[in-house]
């Protein structure tokens, strides 16, 4: 009976040490996992702290970079404007180049034109020489006549001179008449002087009327040789504002 | 108002000029003399041929004196019986002239010819009347018999100056080098 009471403590205290066991190993048990727990909150807590340090960096990198996108927005805001004004400042510019370029071009045409036109003087020039041709003929013809009135006054010289002697044959009933034939063969000569004079009046009108007309007629050559060469250049700059207009 | 240089390169020009055109044949002799300056206005033979090469400076004229003789005559027309004289000895004067005006083109590039036009010999006492700031004659001698006369008479409105050199060396070929 005893031996039942003590078996009966023996597993009651065994049973008791195993509920001990038991409740120091749950505890045991509970404070390694209450460890472990902690311990991996606190990793996750430095982790987490880490992740927010890095992010705070991030942040405030991308803060900077956001600060600086405005800056370099404002930047570009500024540079746009200037170009805008630039730009319109260029088109205006451009618009009155392209005014003046079509009012170049204007005057290039009209002096093409102008130069072509003053080609025509030409004509001016065969009239006139067409007149000097004119003038020269009747100068010409003036030499005839003052060679027809030379030998006339020759012959009155000699019929004069014909006459003094005929009149010295008849003595003094000639002498009224040999002052007669006198007068004439004075009036004869004088004539004859006045025939050599206009014969040399002629030759001078000869050769300034042709030196004359040979000025103008070169001349109009030369002035018409310059207003080729002003039409070429003209038509040589109309061509190239006409190119660069299109 | 016509420089001393100017003078002797229009006499230079003149005289390249001459012996290269107005012989009918290159190889006819040509021989160029000049004469006192006091017959520089008088006629050398009856009739004459006048050019003018006018420019904005000046305006020469060039002067061919020629007497209608058999000895010009049979050489100037040759067997041609289609033209007169005065027409060949036109035609000789143009290229003359036409020569020297080539050769002033280099220094006036302005320059303008007129036609040939014939006159009485008589008309040449005259040229003084164009107040000429240079008058130069020649006697010109052109083969055997042939005799011409030539006169040049520049009258300048401003200054002229310039110097023309021909070179002899290549006279004798017909062309003309200007330096």
């Amino acid at each position: 009976m005893v031996d039942q009471y003590v078996i009966a403590a023996a597993l009651a205290g065994v049973a008791w040490g195993a509920l001990a066991g038991l409740f120091a190993h749950r505890w045991w048990y509970r404070k390694r996992a209450a460890t472990q727990t902690q311990s991996a909150l606190e990793s996750q807590n430095t982790a987490l702290a880490q992740a927010e340090a890095r992010h705070a960096a991030e942040v405030r990198q991308l803060e900077q970079q956001a600060h600086e996108l405005h800056a370099l927005v404002d930047t570009l805001r500024d540079d746009l404007a200037q170009q805008t004004v630039s730009a319109d400042e260029a088109r205006e510019a451009l618009n009155a180049l392209h005014l003046q370029k079509d009012e170049w071009l204007q005057q290039a045409t009209r002096l093409s034109t102008e130069a072509g036109r003053l080609r025509h003087l030409s004509a001016t020039f065969e009239r006139w020489h067409e007149q000097m041709i004119s003038l020269m003929a009747q100068n010409h013809d003036m030499h005839a006549k003052n060679n027809e009135l030379s030998s006339i006054v020759r012959h009155v010289l000699i019929v004069s001179l014909n006459a003094s002697i005929e009149a010295a044959r008849a003595g003094a009933a000639g002498r009224g008449f040999s002052i007669v034939a006198s007068e004439v063969r004075a009036l004869a000569a004088r004539s004859q002087e006045l025939s050599k004079s206009y014969h040399d009046s002629l030759n001078r009108n000869d050769l300034i009327t042709t030196a004359t007309f040979q000025d103008i007629q070169a001349g109009g050559k030369m002035i018409a040789a310059s207003l080729a060469s002003v039409e070429a250049l003209a038509g040589q700059i109309q061509s190239w504002l006409e190119q660069a207009t299109t | 108002m016509i420089s001393q240089q100017a003078k002797d390169s229009i006499e230079r020009i003149f005289l390249h000029s001459a012996r290269t055109r107005l012989p009918v044949d290159s190889s006819d002799a040509c021989e160029i003399t000049a004469l006192d300056s006091q017959q520089a206005n008088t006629a050398l033979a009856s009739h004459i041929v006048v050019l003018t090469i006018s420019s904005i400076a000046f305006r020469f004229l060039l002067v061919l004196h020629f007497n209608d003789d058999k000895a010009t005559r049979d050489y100037f027309l040759r067997d041609s019986e289609e033209r007169s004289l005065a027409e060949a000895l036109m035609e000789v004067g143009n290229l003359c002239c036409g020569a020297i005006n080539q050769q002033l083109v280099e220094f006036f590039p302005d320059l303008g010819m007129s036609t040939p036009y014939q006159l009485n010999g008589a008309c040449v006492p005259y040229l003084t009347e164009l107040k000429p700031g240079y008058l130069a004659a020649f006697r010109v001698s052109i083969g055997a018999n042939v005799q011409l006369g030539a006169t040049l008479c520049m009258c300048a409105s401003s200054p002229v100056d310039f110097v023309a050199h021909v070179n002899e060396a290549e006279e004798s070929t017909g062309e003309l080098e200007l330096f």
